[in-house]
């Protein structure tokens, strides 16, 4: 082997692991273990809900994200609630496994990928529940940090638009009509 | 028996039912979540086979093993390890998927199985029990196929 070749053999590993160490966070980029919560507050009752099994993805050059949410990965305090929860009468979670968000951060431009820093996002999109789709604008954060992409978010969600209404009982008392909803997910390249 | 007796009885009778009926109420309302780990499996298959099962139809799939109340059927999966990350609640998460499937098996570990998933590495073949929360998929938003979740989920020996 000559000196030429051996060189080669040498730059060529050295300058693609530099790629992948120096790699900006740039490109369609996955989350897979975001943290949705959503909290119910009444005179009589606060109820509290997490789901860690939320799937999202984010391209940074067109702003477009998406997130599907597994409707059956929400964990309440209380079996009885989170049965409630399932239920026909409330989300029917066997018919619709899964909760939808498409949309864009309509403002992505302000967003710097190449350095550390924390930018507002104004998001825009179609929230489909129950198999019913309404548009939302809502606004979050992007952080930047050390090659990791952070988005989060909080909004509050009147459930009767959704279809979820509750005429009598408990949960016509005890269930807040408006819930406020926190997302809090990490990005990596795909 | 007199009258007097009959009211007292009526009444002791009366307050045990009460009693009774407010226990039962409180348990419901205080009942605690199906413990899956202790619960019997009520389906036992390779991960591959699931994947692809919800692939050809998502809808029977979803008919087959999701529950109304959301206590959905109890899986025991076989697979390959693909990858093994942490989610925001601290819980290992171990991908089971076959090289060449387009989806695989997610299953979330909980803080009492985490050391389980810890002895787990890439490559090797694992049962993992746990409870079905969704099926797999292609999303067209995503741009992407979704593995099939799977929570409280052990190493099975």
């Amino acid at each position: 082997m000559n000196m030429k070749k051996l060189t080669y053999l040498f730059i060529i590993p050295m300058a693609m692991f530099a790629l992948a160490a120096f790699r900006p966070v740039a490109g369609k980029l996955i989350s897979k273990a975001g943290h949705i919560n959503f909290f119910s507050h009444t005179s009589l009752e606060d109820i509290s809900a997490n789901n860690y099994k939320v799937v999202s993805t984010l391209e940074t050059t067109t702003g477009n994200v998406a997130f599907s949410v597994p409707m059956q990965g929400f964990e309440f305090e209380k079996a009885l609630m989170q049965q409630h929860f399932n239920s026909k009468d409330f989300l029917n979670t066997k018919d619709f496994p899964k909760a939808k968000f498409e949309g864009k951060i309509t403002n992505i431009s302000d967003v710097d990928f190449t350095k550390d820093g924390v930018y507002e996002a104004n998001v825009s999109g179609n929230l489909t529940i129950k198999d019913v789709t309404k548009p939302i604008n809502e606004k979050g954060t992007v952080t930047i940090k050390g090659g990791v992409l952070n988005a989060k978010t909080k909004f509050k969600l009147v459930l009767a638009d959704y279809g979820i209404t509750f005429k009598k009982g408990k949960p016509s008392t005890n269930v807040a009509k408006e819930i406020e909803v926190t997302l809090d997910a990490d990005y990596q390249s795909e | 028996m007199t009258k007097k007796k009959i009211i007292k009885v009526a009444l002791i009778v009366l307050a045990i039912g009460i009693t009774g009926a407010g226990s039962v109420a409180y348990y419901m309302f205080n009942k605690p979540h199906r413990d899956v780990q202790s619960s019997a499996i009520d389906f036992t298959l390779n991960g591959s086979a699931l994947v692809q099962e919800y692939l050809t139809d998502a809808n029977a799939g979803n008919q087959k093993y999701l529950a109304e109340t959301g206590d959905s059927k109890i899986m025991a999966v076989t697979g390959k390890v693909h990858s093994i990350s942490r989610d925001k609640n601290n819980q290992l998460v171990v991908l089971l998927k076959e090289d060449g499937d387009k989806a695989g098996v997610s299953c979330t570990f909980t803080a009492a199985t985490n050391p389980s998933a810890e002895k787990l590495t890439a490559g090797q073949t694992v049962t993992v029990k746990g409870v079905i929360r969704s099926g797999a998929g292609y999303d067209a938003d995503l741009d992407l196929y979704e593995d099939v979740i799977l929570e409280k989920c052990d190493v099975l020996n």
